[in-house]
């Protein structure tokens, strides 16, 4: 189908979406009134309810709780199905040479950008842990704080380059760490069950709030998310690394390659 | 100013359609399906604020005082970290059909054709 072909197909399908767009928009609820009253209760009940003072992380971690297992799970499938895609043929085995194109030209990091990404890597995933462990207190939480801590993995790549990256990161150990996440959080989820009551029941002690500890199971979930997370885009990070690196005589499918040429 | 929220939700799922048909390469067309996504992260917001209030996060102020909806804020929430899972996933299938088919221009992968 050529470019006009579709300009003229898309037209009557934006002008059927705009005159229905117009019907929503005028039956909308007035903007910054909210009709619902779920938000409203949460906020009204749920500090006291489960001492805790972040009310977005107890929506997910508690209440909802089971949808955000859902997320989770959803999370580790398109992590797992990219890994898959992106390995191919090209399987485990990997060498831990970078891979060049001819003809760039190759310059020597300088001392200052290696130092730079050392001390930002470590406060980053500092950073990253620390807005993981106090979810359930300040903004962040589980995901926010593991895609922070997950981001200086792309620093020691930058600061250090491809080989040190590959010695420091190992793939297994990534997976491992990915996986572990998401079995604690479906524990944390079934254990309840095994003792009686609703699965994901919170029946840890509560805490007090604004500490640290607070939230009971909330606590727990919060940092297997934040772990299920660092792993998650770890091997993701990884992998698609990999896609540059120098590939081995017979490793990858060679005839796709030329093909693709 | 009420419906202006819509409306930019909207023009963004609008604009997103728009550059996923007009798209010749396949980069380019996940980047506009997250342009369409985005029209999701602005209803949402949109549809859980409340003029006046603060973050539901009761920290500095003491519970009671008037918070934005924290469900909405949630599912923004999810919304963004299934988005990001999704666009890894496309933008790998993306690199094994540039592997296999040398382009990325939809306008010439035709893929219900043998390869010639």
């Amino acid at each position: 189908m050529t470019g006009s072909w579709r300009l003229a197909l898309l037209a009557p399908a934006l002008v059927v979406l705009a005159i229905a767009a117009a019907q929503v928009i005028l039956a909308m609820p007035a903007f910054g009134h909210p009709l619902s009253q779920y938000g409203a209760t949460v906020d009204a009940l749920v500090p006291m309810l489960r001492n805790v003072s972040n009310m977005v992380a107890a929506v997910n971690f508690d209440i909802r709780s089971i949808d955000t297992l859902g997320e989770e799970s959803m999370l580790i499938c398109a992590v797992t199905a990219t890994v898959v895609l992106l390995r191919g043929h090209r399987g485990e085995g990997m060498t831990e040479c970078a891979g060049r194109l001819p003809g760039r030209v190759w310059l020597e990091r300088s001392d200052a950008t290696v130092l730079m990404c050392r001390l930002a890597a470590t406060t980053l995933f500092l950073y990253g842990v620390n807005v993981v462990l106090h979810g359930t207190v300040t903004p962040g939480g589980g995901f926010q704080g593991g895609a922070i801590a997950a981001s200086s993995f792309v620093l020691i790549y930058l600061g250090e380059g491809y080989s040190t990256w590959r010695d420091v990161l190992h793939s297994e150990t990534l997976a491992a760490v990915e996986g572990f996440g998401g079995f604690v959080f479906a524990m944390a989820a079934m254990v309840p069950l095994a003792f009686g009551y609703a699965a994901a029941q919170n029946v840890l002690p509560l805490g007090t709030w604004k500490d640290l500890y607070s939230g009971g199971l909330m606590v727990i979930v919060n940092a297997a998310v934040g772990v299920a997370v660092i792993g998650s885009f770890g091997v993701l990070l990884m992998e698609f690394m990999e896609e540059t690196r120098a590939p081995k005589p017979g490793d990858e499918d060679d005839e796709d390659q030329e093909e693709g040429a | 100013m009420n419906v202006l929220a819509w409306c930019v939700a909207a023009w963004l799922l609008g604009v997103g359609i728009y550059g996923i048909v007009t798209s010749r390469h396949y980069v380019h067309l996940i980047g506009c399906m997250t342009v369409c996504q985005s029209a999701t992260y602005v209803l949402l917001l949109g549809i859980g604020f409340r003029w006046g209030a603060g973050p539901p996060i009761f920290y500095d102020h003491p519970p009671g005082t008037p918070a934005v909806d924290p469900v909405m804020q949630a599912l923004v929430l999810t919304d963004i970290v299934v988005g990001a899972a999704m666009t890894a996933l496309l933008l790998a299938i993306a690199l094994q059909v540039h592997k296999r088919r040398g382009t990325l221009d939809p306008q010439h992968l035709r893929p219900l054709r043998p390869r010639e």
